[in-house]
């Protein structure tokens, strides 16, 4: 019954100049668990996911996984460790179709070196293939199928948000960080994308851990919930004790409560 | 020789340098105003290397290409790790420091003089050869993964990154690439021309090529071969002087860019595919 | 005897330095509104230094008018420059490249019409156009054309500091370095405040292009000079115009040490070696305000 830890995470701190984005931020994702963060804005959510996936590397503190600490490691090693991200303002290429976009995850496996490339040689031509091949069950996978040959930048922004995770999924990961993925959605939209993230988690084996100020998408999908303020953590819970807790209500639910 | 072939060798050899500055700049957005500091430093290494020491010709070139990827290797790694202005700086500091050595040290190069009795090697086969290889390999290169993964980087590197490309292992790949093909072009030159001098190696000829990538295209492989030709040719035929051509380019690259910003040819490539296709049995054509 | 030849070399440094501090702070304020490395600086302060020499050796006017005639020069060419360069990519939002490829096609123009006008040779302001020579302080000759431009460098400082800090412009131009995109929100004409950097830039670059004329030398190719402005703020870090001119000035000081002690044909090769260690060792500079992509 009980799940192993995956990725743990003890005494994060993030300091930008005097200021602390995240102050002593500790949690762990256990495999096959989905598990969410939540907070009003500039509440150092996204600076979580960032030193994560090495964006940003943490002040202090040490993220473990695999029995290795992430900190300090590049962005590209730690995505090569098993640990692949989306973003909150979708990052997607110029003038790249789908297809191409969700085979550039693929690159760093290639068994190539750049002078082969020059004779053509039948290797470049089957890892060529191969990852087509891969890349086209991914974009099925998240429903793009008719638009796996479509500039990726031209789709609509709720096809893009499945762009990007299509990509973080062709990085073939044991972790999947969401930023936000509910983002410029209609209700629609993000039920779809709800929907599809749910079934993600279940064919894939995968663990999630999924920012979001959208308290229905939290809700639904997650398993376990850190809630952050002012970067500290204020408390944490299943979804029904963290809807519970007056400080949480306090800072956060409250207020959105008023604002509706 | 002709003055047709001769031109038309030069005109060889350069394009050659200019697809070097096709997938650093085109394809990478990296601008390095040192690229012609590379041509000048295969041009004398392989110089001085047959006529000093009398090397064969293969080895010398071997040798110059070596130099030349070697010192882009230790400039990279300085400078492609921070921002892409500081790399076009460093390498214009690398520039004037290469044409400040090539002109100090006179006794090995000849200083401002120049370094001439070079042999007469480079064949219209060889430089012809060499830059149908040179095309061949930046299509291969293009259509690999590598031709990806630099569209992926110029347009967000960040992305790229967290998708595990090694981001600065692939530019400094292209960067030693792109310097390796200006040293190639500047041995074919040195031994077309017989004479070499540290003022042809300056940043103007770096930015030349870059405007000739900008203005045929840089997402066109196409577009830059016959935006080189054209405008490596148009100069001969029309007798300019140096200052005049120059400033006609820039004027050129200005209209282009407002008015144009993809170059001529766009993303536009020639392909064989229609010619190819004309010869397949009808069937075939329906598979698509 | 020692000290007073090093005490020279130190005012000669200085007053270099100085010209590097013009170009260097010329050249970060547009950066930092733009964000991209605006090579046509040095197109120019290169016709604004011709311009100066025309006005003194053909027309024969006297200092001050011709340093006057420099800098407002610098600030017509820029406004042009960033006409003809920059203004259109701008507003069709085009990407970074080519901003950087035109920047460094209007310099290499500039460079070609000055070459074409005037031949590559090396010119010089007239000898007349300083009354005075030399002053002596003690044992100490100095050169007044060294005296001059470190004195109007500071001017020009003191003044461009009061526009930053207290006129409504300078302030706007402030505001875009920061955040250009909330600044046009905030309902300021972003057009506006670009022109007016341009001006400010091409100012203090046309000043810095005459005096590097009078002091220095005067060819076509003054304009590459540019370059010794962008390591000085690349060292200083892009960010603080305070560590730009501290750094250009200690880079001008370095530089006259170096061609006195191992020849100018060195001294790149020692410049750009230190240049890339520093950038290993420091690549926000001494300032340290560093440029990384948000997530």
């Amino acid at each position: 019954m009980d799940k192993a830890v995956i990725v743990d995470m003890n005494h994060l701190t993030k300091m930008f100049g005097g200021l602390c984005a995240v102050n002593d931020f500790s949690g762990h994702v256990k495999e096959n668990q989905i598990i969410g963060i939540i907070g009003p804005n500039g509440a150092g959510k996204t600076t979580i996911l960032n030193m994560v996936s090495g964006i940003c590397p943490p002040t202090s503190g040490e993220i473990i996984f695999k029995g290795k600490n992430l900190c300090g490691m590049e962005p590209h090693k730690v995505n090569q460790m098993g640990i692949a991200r989306t973003f909150q303002n979708i990052r997607l290429f110029e003038d790249m179709t789908v297809l191409d976009t969700v085979m550039t995850a693929y690159s760093w496996r290639a068994p190539y070196n750049p002078i082969e490339t020059l004779f053509s040689s039948p290797r470049v031509a089957r890892f060529d293939r191969e990852i087509k091949e891969k890349s086209m069950h991914w974009i099925n996978r998240v429903g793009l199928t008719e638009q796996a040959h479509a500039v990726a930048k031209s789709l609509p922004y709720g096809m893009q948000r499945r762009v990007e995770i299509a990509r973080a999924l062709a990085s073939e990961p044991l972790v999947l960080l969401l930023d936000e993925p509910g983002a410029g959605l209609n209700q629609t939209e993000v039920q779809g994308l709800v929907d599809l993230i749910q079934d993600l988690f279940s064919d894939l084996h995968l663990s999630i851990m999924l920012i979001d100020h959208r308290m229905e998408v939290i809700m639904q999908l997650c398993e376990w919930i850190y809630v952050q303020d002012f970067g500290k953590k204020i408390g944490q819970g299943t979804p029904e004790q963290v809807q519970k807790d007056p400080l949480v209500i306090k800072a956060y639910l409250g207020e959105d409560i008023s604002n509706a | 020789m002709s003055f047709i072939l001769t031109i038309s060798l030069s005109i060889a050899a350069y394009s050659i340098a200019v697809l070097g500055t096709f997938m650093l700049t085109g394809m990478n957005g990296l601008f390095s105003l040192g690229q012609a500091a590379f041509m000048g430093l295969g041009a004398y290494v392989s110089a001085i290397m047959v006529v000093n020491y009398n090397l064969p010709f293969a080895l010398a070139v071997l040798i110059a290409i070596l130099v030349a990827m070697g010192l882009a290797v230790l400039v990279g790694f300085a400078t492609l790790r921070i921002r892409q202005d500081f790399f076009a700086l460093a390498t214009f500091g690398f520039g004037q420091a290469v044409t400040g050595l090539m002109t100090e040290m006179v006794n090995v190069t000849g200083g401002a003089m120049g370094f001439s009795n070079i042999p007469r090697l480079t064949t219209p086969t060889l430089a012809f050869t060499s830059l149908a290889v040179a095309i061949f390999f930046v299509w291969g290169f293009r259509k690999s993964h590598f031709g990806k993964d630099s569209l992926a980087i110029r347009s967000n590197e960040l992305a790229a990154k967290v998708e595990g490309i090694d981001v600065f292992k692939h530019k400094l790949t292209v960067f030693v690439l792109s310097a390796a093909f200006a040293a190639y072009a500047g041995v074919l030159m040195a031994f077309h021309t017989r004479y070499v001098e540290p003022a042809m190696y300056g940043w103007i000829a770096s930015v030349t090529w870059i405007i000739i990538v900008f203005f045929g295209g840089r997402d066109s492989l196409t577009g830059t071969v016959l935006g080189s030709i054209i405008l490596l040719a148009a100069p001969e035929a029309l007798r300019f002087t140096t200052a005049w051509r120059t400033l006609i380019y820039c004027v050129l690259i200005l209209v282009i860019i407002n008015l144009r910003p993809r170059g001529l040819f766009g993303t536009w490539e020639l392909s064989l595919r229609p010619i190819l296709n004309l010869f397949k049995p009808k069937k075939h054509q329906e598979v698509q | 005897m020692q000290v007073m030849v090093l005490l020279q070399q130190v005012i000669n440094g200085l007053s270099l330095g100085a010209v590097y501090a013009l170009i260097a702070v010329g050249y970060a304020l547009v950066f930092n509104v733009l964000k991209f490395s605006n090579f046509a600086h040095g197109g120019v302060l290169g016709i604004s230094a011709y311009a100066g020499y025309i006005v003194a050796n053909q027309l024969h006017w006297p200092l001050i008018p011709v340093i006057l005639v420099g800098i407002l020069t610098g600030a017509v060419v820029a406004v042009l420059v960033e006409l003809i360069a920059f203004r259109w990519i701008r507003l069709q939002k085009g990407q970074l490249v080519y901003f950087f490829v035109t920047s460094v096609t209007m310099l290499m123009a500039l460079e070609q019409v000055l070459i074409i006008r005037f031949g590559a040779s090396f010119e010089s302001f007239p000898y007349t156009l300083l009354k005075v020579k030399v002053i002596h302080l003690g044992e100490l000759t100095v050169s007044i054309t060294y005296l001059l431009s470190l004195v109007l460098t500071i001017i020009a400082f003191s003044v461009l500091l009061y526009i930053l800090k207290k006129t409504k412009i300078g302030i706007a131009i402030r505001a875009a370095s920061n955040d250009l995109v909330a600044t046009s929100l905030m309902g300021i004409n972003v057009d506006q405040i670009i022109v007016a950097t341009f001006i400010v830039s091409g100012l203090l670059g046309g000043l810095s292009g005459v005096l590097y004329g009078i002091s220095a030398s005067l060819s076509p190719q003054i304009g590459q000079i540019v370059i010794k402005g962008f390591i000085a703020s690349v060292l200083g870090g892009l960010g603080s115009l305070k560590g730009v001119a501290i750094a250009a000035v200690a880079l001008g000081v370095f530089e006259v040490f170096l061609v006195a002690t191992i020849g100018s044909g060195l001294t790149p090769v020692v410049i750009f070696l230190l240049m890339v260690i520093f950038l290993l060792v420091r690549p926000q500079g001494f300032a340290g305000v560093s440029f990384t992509d948000k997530a």
